[in-house]
Parts: structure tokens; C-alpha cells; sequence
């Protein structure tokens, strides 16, 4: 485990030496400033912030394959990926370390948001438990967007295709199930419902933490992640 | 320290590496000699545990790298060709990072790093950007990455590649720096760069062992297969003689000397330098080239006493000893052409 925070740590302190991370705290937070402004803050609207976050986990489609991309792929580009692999540190270490990276700067990504609560509650009384659970569903969402990420960039040395793959699988993984549940017949209407990452998450908007969404995020996270180091495990076998 | 036993490597109908045996002892500097596509960086590879083998076994330090790869990765210290790195890390940070990777405190660490940056040049730029280094630096860094965790292997995976001729020989002396307690296993092309450091060389082609041994044992078993070629310069006159039968003194200087027991073959060869032929000088000095025969390896004394029986000027008499390249590419031209891709031969 220490092995893997150490790799999280070099990871997480590269987002920031390099101009990808902070182009994408700019945009992320400049789309979100034009959203709060235009949507949340506007006179009469009650004291929540159910909109945006639906805002925000529609940018996650978009912010997590750019933080994702890189991860592994850049890895395979530049060849560091062979004195990695060559340290006394397995395949999983490696893409733990570089996970928890990517979660710790989509928090830090997160944070500034805050401002945007406290606007709200300095303006009106709003319902901090909903708050609190919508930033909790905002995680899991991204979370489980970047554990796909990860395995996307296991599969290609190329920046660019990691992001399309994740982009395409999220958007597949999100709307699919949505689609298909609508036409398919019971009970697959409603397993079709419950497989979809965004009507899942919705609970969390509303104020309420289901243990089984829960799970079903931290579980779809873990799957995703094992297979992405079962990936970078075949890499040696080819 | 290092044994591989019958280690191949296929990729699908390619063999990259065929029945590859050696073992490496305790302190030997080995040189992975070949031309590219070779198989030297997989072989390096299937060492360091980067790839599995397909066939045979590796071990490190009595470690097998497939099924106590973590523990014969410790023993290794690796700098993979050209050195990859994190170009927007500082030589400190990145180096620490190493250490960390291969599980050192902290106290351990803050010393390994010092040894190394010393060892390895590198104190002055320990707070740089490795993006904002030289070529040079840049692969001192990854050296320094080497022997952070001091390992009694180290394998270098074409250490002078993109190097210039200064940086190169500064490369050249910290291998053999570190050489001193380690056992080294460097691949290369560079022919002189293997023969200056290593104690001994295996010559690999087309995913075979060709050649393995000290290079001078090399080159003395080279020697009795291949005679040196011998030259002498000759100061002569080179215009036909109408009264001779329009042959010139370097006609019938050669004539003797090719008449001589024991040489083969005798040819012109043009003087670095000098003014070519036909400049209508009266005289001038000429290269001649003996190939002797392999009974009489050494001709010397007799060209010598042929020409002072002649009366025949000449300022130098040399028997060219092969050198490692002309072993090298006598291995690879028995071999075939060498490869222009990369890879090997056809299973």
C-alpha cells in the first residue's frame, strides 16, 4: 500500500506540473460558474442544488476521460512504464497508486466548488444533508468514470483514443441502460434502470444514500480497476 | 549472478530470441554485442522480468525471474534504453521517488540519493527539471536510478545510444566506476564502448548466440582463422618503363612480394591524404596490402628482407591484428545480412 501511495503521490503531483491539470480545474470550474449563475442562482429558485449537480455529472462525462487519459498511456508512450514494471512493484500497486491519483484530483477539482455553497448559504438557508449527498454521489459518479478511464488508458499508448474509448463506453454505460429499460419488458425494465450510473446517482441529489448504490459504485469502481491491472498484466505476456 | 538457461522468445511465427545460454559470475562486466534487431533488448528484457520467456529460465541472483520476480527485481538495477523519464520532475524528487519504489526509509534514502548524485555527477542539477537536461545528464539520471538501492546486478540497455563522443566516454568511465563491486551486463553496438569496459563479450545475431568469450581470446581465435593483413608503404616510381616492358618498379616490386611464401593475395590501397594516382609524378609513395596465408601468419621479416634486397625505400611495415569490429562483422556477415527490421529469424 505504501508502494501504491507513493505512485499516487508522484501522479497526483504531476496533474499540477504539467498544464493539462489546471486547464482542467479552469474549464470544469468555468463551466460550472456559468451553470451556477444561469441556473442555481437565479431570484425565487428554492435553496438547492439538485440542477447542478446534474450539470456536473454530465461534465464528469467529459472531465473524467481528461483526467483518466493519461494515466497509463502516457506511461506506455514515454517507455517509463519499463522501470516500473522492472521495480519491485506489482501490476495492481501501479494502477492503485495511479487511481487514487485521479480520485484525489477530481476532490481537489471539486473543492473550489465549494465556494458556489457557500454563496448559496449565505444568500438563503439551503438543505446541507442534500448538499452533503449530492457531493457524495458527485465522487462515486467519478470514481466509477475513472476506474473505466484507467482501463481505457491500459489499452492504448495514445492519449487521444483513451479519452474517445472512455468518453464512447461512459456514454454507452449511461445511456444504454436508460434507453433499452424504457422498451424492455419486466423485470429486465427495472435491472436495465438500476445498471445506468445516472439515474443511480440521482438518489444522491435528493438526499438520500442507498448502501446498494453505494455499492454499486465502489463495486463497478474495484471491477473496473481489476481488469485494468489484469490488462497491464497481459501487457507482459504478448 | 545471472544464469540463462535455453531462453527463447516467439512472437507468434517471429523468434526474437532462440536457445539462449550464459551465465554471468560474480564482478564480470559482459558486453550484449549485436547489430540492431539482434534480440540483445529482449534478451535484457526477459532478465529484468519486462517480458516473460517463452522457453527457458532465468535467474538472478538464485532468483527465477517468473517465479520470484519481485525478489530478482530487487537484486537489479535497470537503465532501459534511451532512459525514459518524467520530464517534469526535478532530478531530487525523481530519484526519491526510486528509492521509495524499491522500499527504502527515509533516512536510507536522503543517503542513496547523495551516493548516487556523487556517484553519478549529478549534485549540481539535483534541483532541475529532468525536461531541462542534456542528453548526457539525462541518462546519469537514469544511471543514478540504477544504483540508488546499491544492487549487485546492473544491466544497461545501450547506455551510450544518442550520445555524443565526449558524453559517451564520460558514460564509458562511470560504468566502469561502477563496475568496480558489481556484476554488469551492458548491451550495445558501439564496439569500442564494449571493448574498453567489458571483461568479456557475447556476440548475438539474429537471436543467437554467435560468439562468447574475453575479447582478446576473441580475437586470437579470430586470428588463426583469419590471418592479419599486413601493409607496407613503399616510395617507388610509379611510371611505365618502355625500356622494361612498360612495367612500372611497382609492377615488379609487387610481383616479388607476391611471390613470397606464404602471401595470398596483394593489392593497392590508396593513402589517406595523400595525392592519388596518376598526378605524373616520377615517384611517390604507395600502400601495398598482403593477405597471408594462414600457415604463415606473420610475414614481416620477410617483406622486410625483400625490400632492403631491392633497395627499396619504405617508411612503414605493419601487421594489422583484427580488431573486435572486424570479428564482429566477420560473426554477422556468416550470419547473413544484418536485419533491417527489427526482430529475428522466421520460426
Amino acid at each position: 500500500m505504501r508502494r501504491a501511495l507513493t505512485i499516487a503521490m508522484r501522479e497526483y503531483s504531476s496533474f499540477f506540473r504539467l498544464p493539462l491539470g489546471w486547464v482542467v480545474i479552469a474549464l470544469f470550474m468555468c463551466l460550472s460558474a456559468v451553470f451556477f449563475t444561469q441556473r442555481t442562482l437565479v431570484p425565487g429558485n428554492p435553496a438547492e442544488m439538485r440542477d447542478f449537480f446534474g450539470v456536473w455529472w454530465g461534465l464528469l462525462l467529459f472531465v473524467s476521460p481528461a483526467i483518466s487519459m493519461r494515466l497509463i498511456s502516457d506511461e506506455l508512450r514515454s517507455g517509463t512504464i519499463e522501470p516500473m514494471l522492472t521495480s519491485p512493484v506489482g501490476e495492481w500497486t501501479i494502477i492503485l497508486g495511479k487511481y487514487i491519483a485521479a480520485c484525489c484530483f477530481l476532490v481537489t477539482m471539486m473543492l473550489p466548488t465549494l465556494a458556489f455553497v457557500a454563496v448559496i448559504a449565505w444568500l438563503s438557508q439551503p438543505d446541507f444533508g442534500a448538499i452533503g449527498t449530492g457531493y457524495l454521489g458527485l465522487l462515486m459518479l467519478g470514481m466509477l468514470y475513472l476506474a473505466v478511464g484507467t482501463l481505457a488508458s491500459t489499452l492504448t499508448s495514445s492519449q487521444t483514443l483513451a479519452f474517445l474509448g472512455t468518453l464512447f463506453v461512459l456514454l454507452v454505460l449511461d445511456l444504454a441502460p436508460a434507453r433499452l429499460a424504457a422498451q424492455a419488458p419486466e423485470p429486465w425494465s427495472s435491472l436495465l434502470f438500476k445498471l445506468s450510473p445516472s439515474i443511480r446517482v440521482a438518489d444522491f441529489a435528493r438526499g438520500l444514500i442507498d448502501t446498494s448504490t453505494v455499492a454499486f459504485f465502489l463495486l463497478g469502481s474495484f471491477w473496473f480497476i481489476a481488469l485494468a491491472s489484469v490488462v497491464l498484466q497481459s501487457r507482459r505476456w504478448r | 549472478m545471472i544464469q540463462i538457461s535455453n531462453v527463447s522468445k516467439v512472437y507468434g511465427r517471429l523468434t526474437a530470441v532462440a536457445d539462449v545460454s550464459f551465465d554471468v559470475q560474480p564482478g564480470q562486466v559482459v558486453g550484449l554485442l549485436g547489430p540492431n534487431g539482434a534480440g540483445k533488448t529482449t534478451t535484457i528484457r526477459m532478465i529484468t522480468g519486462f517480458l516473460p520467456p517463452s522457453g527457458g529460465r532465468i535467474r538472478v541472483c538464485g532468483h527465477d525471474t517468473i517465479d520470484a520476480s519481485i525478489a530478482a527485481r530487487r537484486q537489479l538495477g535497470y537503465l532501459p534504453e534511451s532512459a525514459p523519464l518524467y520530464p517534469e520532475m526535478r532530478v531530487k524528487d525523481y530519484l526519491s521517488f526510486r528509492a521509495k519504489l524499491f522500499g527504502m526509509r527515509w533516512s536510507d534514502r536522503k543517503k542513496a540519493i547523495i551516493r548516487a548524485g556523487d556517484k553519478c555527477k549529478l549534485l549540481e542539477v539535483m534541483h532541475r527539471r529532468i525536461g531541462h537536461l542534456s542528453k548526457g545528464f539525462r541518462q546519469r539520471v537514469g544511471l543514478a536510478s540504477a544504483i540508488l538501492h546499491d544492487p549487485p546486478v546492473l544491466i544497461l540497455d545501450e547506455p551510450s545510444n544518442g550520445l555524443d563522443p565526449a558524453q559517451i566516454r564520460e558514460t564509458r568511465t562511470l560504468i566502469r566506476d561502477l563496475a568496480m563491486n558489481r556484476t554488469v551486463l551492458v548491451s550495445s553496438h558501439i564496439l569500442p564502448e564494449v571493448e574498453r569496459t567489458c571483461d568479456r563479450v557475447v556476440i548475438i545475431a539474429r537471436g543467437r548466440i554467435r560468439a562468447d568469450g574475453a575479447p582478446q581470446d576473441l580475437l586470437s581465435r579470430m586470428l588463426r582463422q583469419v590471418p592479419a593483413k599486413h601493409s607496407v608503404e613503399l616510395y617507388i616510381e610509379t611510371r611505365a618503363d618502355p625500356e622494361n616492358g612498360n612495367r612500372s618498379e611497382l609492377d615488379r616490386i609487387a610481383a616479388r612480394l607476391k611471390g613470397l611464401r606464404g602471401v595470398a593475395s596483394i593489392a593497392r590501397e590508396p593513402i589517406h591524404g595523400e595525392k592519388p594516382e596518376g598526378t605524373g609524378q616520377v615517384a611517390e609513395w604507395v600502400r601495398l596490402a598482403l593477405l597471408p596465408e594462414p600457415t604463415h601468419p606473420d610475414l614481416r621479416e620477410a617483406i622486410a628482407r625483400t625490400l632492403s634486397i631491392h633497395g627499396v625505400l619504405y617508411r612503414e611495415l605493419r601487421r594489422q591484428a583484427p580488431t573486435l569490429e572486424q570479428l564482429f562483422m566477420r560473426v554477422i556477415e556468416q550470419d547473413g545480412a544484418p536485419e533491417a527490421a527489427e526482430g529475428g529469424t522466421r520460426a
